[in-house]
């Protein structure tokens, strides 16, 4: 399977994703580019934990910018550019490792689909705190707070 | 100085468009799968926007509690209680247009009700639209995750029915943790009868794909947020919620998989 392919998939698959969570029109480009640039960098730090959290937290940046750019929530674009991350496979895998008896794979499975899980909200919420407190501080000379 | 008293009948029916107005707002705002925090940033700001002296308001997932102090020895509380929350990140986006409007004083009370009155009341769901998109994303899915042709197509069968009996459950009031439960089982098995009409089908691209909107990505990472926020009672909650819906989506995976291997295996 080649990398575009998958990031082609990526897009459209956020793009359908969008329209189940009535995202704007207007929205819906802008997210279907930033999850295929978060996927992307999954892909290209071969899909370990780490990938998780810096595809993360491009995306959250990413999405912040766009937020701060059309003067929208935040939320609006993350809920579905975070979509292609979420360790869908992981939690399949670890099922059937269950199911077949095999402890040791699924525990390890399982505890990898974990700290993916962790590793995005980690992320996000370093992006989230990070924008927040940038905020503050141009009020703060124009002494408008 | 004025008491309310002289004020009378007038000063009462604004204050409580104020009130309708403001729990109004937040109520969508937490049934649209906003954050708890928005809602409680958007009370306060609409309330400054209509000169509220002081406002105490306090928001969890399934609730919202208020005070409004208006003057010096009259204050209104309200509790509203959040029974169904979904995802509608249109109504999100519409409920902050009206609070940024009430907060730069270009909307009155009685304007601002009726346009969140607006916002509520709209539900035109294209029903078939909503089952193609499901579907649409569920395959799309599990061609990234490494599917083809085959997968594409099982995948898009599972995504429509899952979208199907998802709307079903919510008309008939199923709780969320039992169709996540059910919906997993669903997946499984429409995935693993796909398998049986295209022998040579990869399920776990297809399984995975479907149940990937399904699993709760951003839940868990708004609980987080908010626990780091100091919101201790709704982080938690949402971080439970989260990982019940896991564990329920897993649990009907696993059903239909260890039956499917005693059945055919």
């Amino acid at each position: 399977m080649s990398w575009w392919m998958q990031l082609i998939a990526c897009c459209v698959a956020t793009i359908a994703y969008s329209a189940l969570v009535r995202l704007p029109r207007k929205a819906i480009a802008i997210t279907a580019l930033i999850a295929s640039a978060g996927y992307g960098i999954y892909l290209l730090m071969d899909q370990s934990t780490m990938g998780y959290f810096l595809a993360s937290l491009l995306i959250g940046v990413l999405c912040e910018i766009c937020a701060r750019i059309m003067k929208r929530a935040a939320t609006l674009f993350m809920t579905a550019a975070i979509i292609p991350l979420v360790p869908g496979v992981g939690l399949y895998r670890t099922m059937r490792y269950i199911v077949e008896g095999n402890a040791q794979m699924a525990l390890s499975t399982g505890t990898a689909t974990l700290l993916g899980l962790c590793g995005i909200a980690l992320a996000l919420t370093v992006s989230t705190v990070l924008f927040a407190n940038l905020r503050r501080i141009p009020k703060k000379k124009d002494g408008t707070c | 100085m004025q008491t309310h008293n002289e004020l009378g009948d007038e000063w009462m029916e604004k204050v409580s468009q104020v009130l309708d107005a403001v729990c109004l707002a937040a109520q969508i705002i937490l049934e649209c799968g906003g954050e708890t925090y928005r809602a409680e940033d958007t009370v306060e700001r609409m309330c400054k926007g209509f000169g509220v002296p002081k406002v105490d308001v306090l928001a969890l997932p399934t609730g919202l509690m208020l005070t409004l102090a208006m003057g010096e020895e009259k204050s209104l509380t309200r509790i509203v209680r959040v029974h169904r929350r979904s995802i509608h990140l249109k109504k999100l986006d519409q409920c902050n247009g009206v609070s940024r409007k009430v907060a730069s004083g270009e909307m009155n009370a009685l304007e601002a009700l009726e346009a969140l009155e607006a916002i509520k009341a709209e539900c035109k769901d294209r029903k078939w639209l909503m089952i193609g998109a499901s579907a649409l994303s569920a395959s799309a899915f599990a061609v990234m995750l490494g599917g083809f042709w085959i997968e594409f197509f099982i995948a898009l069968f599972c995504g429509a029915a899952v979208q199907f009996i998802s709307v079903l459950m919510a008309r008939h009031r199923m709780p969320g943790m039992i169709s996540g439960l059910i919906t997993g089982a669903l997946t499984t098995l429409l995935a693993l009868l796909g398998t049986l009409v295209f022998p040579g089908a990869n399920v776990e691209p297809v399984i995975s794909g479907s149940i990937m909107p399904l699993l709760p990505g951003l839940a868990t990472t708004n609980g987080i947020r908010d626990t780091i926020r100091g919101d201790l009672v709704s982080g938690g909650a949402r971080i439970m919620e989260a990982i019940l819906c896991a564990i329920m989506l897993a649990a009907g995976i696993g059903l239909v998989l260890s039956m499917w291997r005693g059945v055919i295996g």
